[in-house]
């Protein structure tokens, strides 16, 4: 109980400074429309072949801005050594993977907020669905699952942020792969129980990984 | 017979690529020794 | 001593796979000679996935006994992992062309295959961007652990998406005994070969310990 309310602290006290400062979440969602443009100059010329690589297309973008938010999520506690003050705290290092894990959870859900809308406007597409909510959130939470894992990892290297990509990429390869097949699923207008295997390999993967890297994370900020 | 040039370059690829990871093995390894030997005389030699 | 016992094993077991493969073993009907790669293709790819799970282990009795040991071991793994991992996918490449009639083919487990293949890259990638070696132990432990999970999830998911899509049958009749012998002989041959690199291997990394030991008592000694 002490640990989630150790968690809850270190969440809410990343989303209060990112509101105050809006430093990192402005730049990231015009970075992701940014992505669903080009690749709509990229594949956007015909309107059959659009259904078929939007998916594709979203979930490419969901990625590519959810390392960037991830990776903000260590570096601004490395650059002013507040890592320091969390390490000497009297929280456990499973309260900090909480937090930072509910913290990076709710970046992540917001820019998708913008993320969707806009792009089920630009693309004519409309992806309001019981279904397609429930894949997405199920895939973002396996996406902070080892995304917070591998952003504390990345911070401590001396490549910081290059790190990131390289580990994260293959490990949701999984979820990339399930959330795109049911996406497209759902957009052919199918119905929840063509997509429950896929739902099912995503479920696996948050919960594995969760577990995992609640139970690893003590190893990567020891010092 | 017709396909039988790509079986022969997966088989040199394999073995010259086994070879040449267990060469680079035996001489990194060779050298090891080499060093251990000497560091070891020259601690001997000082005391 | 036991070393050279080792590799004198690996190696006729070789030379016996040479005869098995390039004579003894009858040529399949459908594909013609180049279908004899498969006999080092799939050992390859077994002894591969072992190694992997070598580095699982090691990962996990380093983290929790902190022997420099493991880590010398588990990386050892990794690497002669990776070294079988890629000569499998060039060989599954060089297969395809003649086969299929191109270079490279989503099948799930050359999928699976390429996926491990980058996650044990970028093992290495971690370990070169971190200077202290305890450190270094300490993430490539977790990336081990956490990549060796992914592998089921990622064949289950690449499995299912590549149903979709017209099954690839690789032999019309099944092995018959002389296949299954020459392949039994060529698993043999790289079994033996991945615990003579192995020993040889973490042998290595203790000797390097050795130098670098040796090499501070001298600085100490010399003030």
């Amino acid at each position: 109980m002490k640990e989630l309310r150790a968690a809850f602290i270190i969440a809410t006290k990343d989303i209060l400074t990112e509101i105050r400062t809006r430093e990192v979440l402005t730049s990231i969602v015009v970075f992701a429309i940014l992505v669903i443009v080009i690749f709509n100059f990229a594949f956007g010329g015909d309107e059959r072949a659009v259904k078929t690589v939007a998916p594709g297309i979203l979930w490419a973008t969901f990625a590519f801005s959810g390392i960037l938010s991830l990776n903000r999520s260590f570096m601004m506690e490395k650059e002013e050594d507040c890592i320091e003050g969390l390490m000497v705290s009297p929280i456990s290092r499973e309260a900090i993977y909480l937090g930072k894990f509910a913290g990076n959870l709710f970046f992540i859900l917001l820019i998708q907020l913008v993320v969707i809308p806009v792009f089920s406007l630009l693309f004519n597409l409309w992806l309001f669905s019981f279904e397609f909510i429930l894949v997405t959130l199920m895939a973002t939470l396996g996406f902070a699952a080892v995304g917070t894992l591998f952003s504390a990892m990345a911070v401590n290297t001396r490549a910081r942020e290059l790190i990131l990509p390289v580990l994260f990429f293959p490990i949701v390869t999984p979820v990339i792969i399930a959330a795109v097949n049911a996406s497209l699923l759902i957009l052919e207008g199918k119905g929840f129980s063509a997509i429950t295997d896929w739902l099912g390999i995503i479920a696996a993967f948050f919960v594995i990984f969760f577990v995992a890297s609640y139970l690893v994370f003590c190893f990567i900020i020891e010092e | 017979m017709e396909n039988a040039g790509y079986m022969l370059a997966a088989f040199i690829v394999i073995w010259s690529g086994l070879l040449a990871y267990i060469f680079i093995l035996w001489r990194t390894q060779a050298k090891l020794h080499r060093d251990i030997k000497l560091l070891k005389e020259s601690l001997e030699d000082n005391s | 001593m036991k070393r050279k016992i080792l590799f004198f094993l690996s190696a006729g077991l070789i030379l016996a796979s040479f005869y098995m493969v390039l004579v003894f073993v009858p040529t399949e009907r459908d594909m013609g000679v180049v279908q004899r790669i498969f006999y080092y293709h799939v050992p390859l790819a077994w002894i591969a996935f072992m190694a992997f799970f070598i580095v699982f282990i090691g990962s996990i009795m380093y983290l929790f006994k902190r022997k420099p040991f493991w880590d010398y071991l588990a990386s050892s793994s990794a690497e002669i992992g990776l070294v079988f991992i890629s000569l499998m996918l060039i060989t599954g490449s060089i297969w395809a062309q003649p086969t299929w009639g191109v270079w490279w083919i989503w099948e799930p487990r050359l999928t699976t295959s390429l996926i491990l293949w980058f996650i044990y890259v970028a093992y290495f990638i971690v370990r070169g961007y971190i200077s202290e070696e305890e450190k270094q132990a300490r993430f490539a432990g977790v990336v081990g652990i956490i990549g060796f999970l992914n592998v089921p999830l990622v064949f289950l998911s690449v499995t299912l998406w590549r149903t979709q899509h017209p099954p690839l049958t690789i032999f019309t009749e099944g092995l018959v005994a002389p296949m299954m012998a020459t392949l039994l002989v060529c698993l043999f041959a790289f079994n033996f070969l991945y615990i003579y690199l192995l020993s040889e291997r973490t042998l290595m990394k203790l000797d390097e310990a050795e130098v670098k030991r040796l090499k501070e008592n001298i600085m100490e000694r010399n003030g």
